[in-house]
């Protein structure tokens, strides 16, 4: 039992690890709170689950569309709300009233079009490209049931979301550290105001930073259907405060902080789900609690800050 | 000859002039005040509920309104209903909204026990009848309130009986002597976890609870629990859960390979169409649940049959959003009875109003069965027999009923293959 939850949780925490880790960039780049980011998930799961449902594209095959076509939105939607934003005076304090409303509309729209009901994507999809993947490695075809690892079995869409957030962290590590555009990105973060006067064009690496983080939000959303157990038009609440507490735990502003955020909570999650059921959902609330007496800059917060 | 001419016209004009003071106190509307939850976790069962008191009350002021004994007269209803968004904070503000700023006549709360119980205290504190769509927590249930009657579903302290009688009589003799109880802890789930609790352990049948967890009615994710209640290798797994954690609950089922013997859940039953669409057949097989009344066709003596409420469902409701099932059809009970109520009521004060509710106990039988209420307005009819969902031939789910015995249709498949 000790086992299966230590595991469980990590693969539940590299799940949410995915989750907040385009809060976080976010908010290293641009030092605004997305509220809305629950929401931009949940616009990525109805877009796989519709992609799923009217063209029968399996959710591994749906990422890339996802992710792109929210990353493209993203850019004129930071054009369009951001840098007025950033002329106020308090635009921390300010975002959170902006990006609210923003996430009220997208529930609003998003429940007149789709209705209020659960909605879900068989679990065997995710099955079945584990399977086929693990099949051309071990040269035969193989059953797409769950996965055994360490002699303990997980539903194979766990295996699937904790593959692809790997990829995902991995992806933003190459993006802020191998790229051009990552270190100008990883400029702002250190200090926008110095970031202009050196001549970054600071909106530009923000647009991108903006349009990645709803790209890896929707991404997440792929995966709600399996990890969350259905979608609603009104999840993106619950899943904003399940990321935000991620990302202080791990640090605000240091995106690969949240990998250790998103761990720290899956495997406290898991142990308090095995142990003391009753009271695991207020485990979000204990952890920011506790982290913010303790170290408020987060686990990984000063090294970030300095980096 | 003339004598009785003026006698008969002296009744006549004291006949017309009670009728002219019956009718000239006639309030111009009913005011039904009531809340949904448009979204959240209860919007899946709240819609279907409001949809469902909706379409009788649309269809009863398409014919002039309902008819009030108290003013001997049709009058037309008003519905005044606020969205609650599933949130109890702001369903209590609503509630004491109706009462005191919209003065409604009639209250009635939102689906679910969730979003009934903030109502309950503040329509005694009022003074206002609670209509209780729903909400089946035994506690709401007191001898010394008497504004709350319960319109469907039984009370989850009766309830969940039928299972609990199946497991202890005809549990042992299939093979099932260890039970896994998983519930939600809200006054709906955890009233039924009382309940199937107390009936296993008063039957003395050698029954054994092996595993017994309350979870957060909030739960998504049942991964690890399942695997907790593996390891204590039970012969039935009885999960009691709202439509989200019943959903989550059998696709981790499904995916994490786990295949329990015998596995209960109540919205497989209740919200077939919903559960199915998110499930799957394959999920739901051999599944065993409660047969609700949107699968009975129960003979109605007042309202329309479930075939012809289902066509009007259908016709009303084209876009689907919404999944017709056992909560649809307790909206439109809930106005039934309070269509019944004002027929048989001699005034709209909420006592009265409660004695005419009472005077439909036993009588009243409409398509959810027949109404009966208990002293504390707790609903004691309206049972749900246990079942079994099979897939058919043609890959649709039918329900088996398996018990009680006398209204059984079919043997339980044990185990679940």
């Amino acid at each position: 039992m000790l086992l299966y939850t230590l595991l469980a949780g990590l693969l539940f925490g590299l799940y949410f690890s995915l989750i907040g880790l385009g809060l976080n960039l976010v908010f290293g780049v641009m030092r605004i709170v997305n509220l809305a980011h629950g929401d931009f998930l949940m616009l990525g799961a109805f877009l796989a689950f519709w992609l799923f449902t009217l063209f029968a594209v399996n959710p591994i095959s749906a990422i890339p569309i996802v992710f792109a076509l929210f990353a493209v939105v993203g850019l004129p939607l930071y054009y369009l709300l951001v840098p007025r934003l950033l002329k106020a005076r308090d635009p921390e304090m300010l975002s959170f009233i902006l990006f609210f409303g923003l996430s009220q509309v997208i529930e609003a729209i998003t429940t007149i079009a789709f209705g209020t009901s659960e909605r879900s994507i068989p679990g065997v999809q995710l099955g079945i490209v584990i399977a086929t993947v693990k099949g051309l490695f071990v040269g035969h075809k193989v059953d797409n049931g769950p996965i055994e690892i360490f002699g303990q079995t997980f539903p194979a869409a766990w295996v699937a979301s904790g593959v692809v957030s790997g990829l995902a962290v991995l992806f933003v590590y190459l993006y802020l550290y191998r790229t051009r555009l990552g270190y100008l990105t990883r400029a702002v973060m250190v200090n926008r105001e110095e970031a202009i006067a050196t001549g970054i064009n600071v909106h530009r690496v923000s647009a991108f930073a903006f349009g990645i983080g709803l790209g890896l939000a929707a991404v997440a959303g792929v995966f709600a259907p399996f990890m969350l157990g259905s979608i609603t038009p009104a999840m993106g609440v619950e899943v904003t405060v399940t990321s935000f507490t991620v990302i202080v735990i791990g640090s605000l502003g240091n995106p690969l902080g949240t990998v250790l955020g998103g761990l720290v909570y899956g495997i406290s999650y898991m142990f308090m789900q095995s142990y003391y059921s009753s009271w695991a959902n207020l485990l979000p609330y204990l952890l920011l609690i506790a982290i913010l007496l303790v170290r408020p800059s987060g686990l990984l917060g000063r090294q970030v800050r300095r980096a | 000859m003339t004598r009785y001419t003026i006698f008969a016209l002296l009744v006549a004009s004291m006949t017309s002039a009670t009728a002219f003071a019956q009718g000239t106190g006639a309030p111009a509307e009913i005011k039904l005040g009531t809340l949904y939850a448009s979204s959240g976790r209860f919007a899946s069962i709240s819609m279907p509920v409001h949809d469902g008191l909706k379409l009788w009350l649309e269809q009863k002021n398409a014919e002039g309104g309902v008819f009030v004994k108290a003013f001997n007269k049709k009058i037309p209803l008003k519905l005044i209903a606020y969205d609650d968004q599933s949130n109890n904070a702001t369903a209590a503000t609503l509630y004491n909204q109706l009462i005191t700023q919209d003065k409604v006549d009639i209250l009635v709360s939102d689906s679910g026990s969730v979003l009934t119980s903030v109502a309950v205290p503040i329509a005694r504190d009022h003074k206002m009848l609670l209509i209780d769509q729903t909400g089946t927590g035994a506690n709401f249930f007191t001898p010394d309130n008497p504004y709350i009657v319960l319109m469907s579903d039984p009370v989850s302290s009766i309830w969940p009986k039928p299972l609990a009688d199946f497991i202890t009589h005809d549990g042992p003799k299939l093979g099932i002597k260890r039970v896994a109880i998983l519930y939600s802890t809200n006054d709906f789930t955890g009233t039924q976890a009382n309940a199937v609790r107390k009936f296993i352990k008063e039957s003395n049948s050698g029954v054994e609870i092996v595993y017994d967890e309350g979870i957060p009615t909030e739960t998504s994710n049942y991964t690890v629990l399942l695997n907790n209640i593996r390891a204590t290798n039970p012969d039935a797994v009885i999960e009691l859960g709202y439509a989200p954690n019943d959903i989550a609950f059998l696709r981790n089922v499904q995916d994490s390979g786990i295949k329990p013997k015998f596995l209960f859940c109540i919205y497989p039953g209740l919200e077939t169409e919903l559960l199915e669409k998110n499930v799957g057949g394959a999920g739901l097989n051999y599944v065993f649940t409660y047969v609700p009344s949107s699968e009975i066709a129960y003979q109605a003596s007042f309202g329309m049959p479930l075939k012809d409420y289902k066509a009007a469902w259908d016709k009303k409701y084209v876009d689907s959003k919404v999944e017709f099932g056992f909560n649809s059809v307790a909206g439109y009970t809930t106005g039934l009875v309070i269509e019944s109520a004002l027929a048989a009521a001699n005034s709209l004060d909420q006592l009265e109003l409660r004695k005419a509710i009472f005077s439909l106990s036993g009588k009243l039988r409409t398509l959810d069965g027949t109404f009966e209420l208990d002293a504390t307005g707790a609903q004691i009819g309206e049972i749900t027999p246990l079942g079994q969902l099979i897939l058919d031939e043609h890959e649709h789910l039918k329900f088996v009923t398996v018990w009680p015995h006398d209204v059984a249709t079919g043997k339980p498949v044990y185990p679940r293959p």
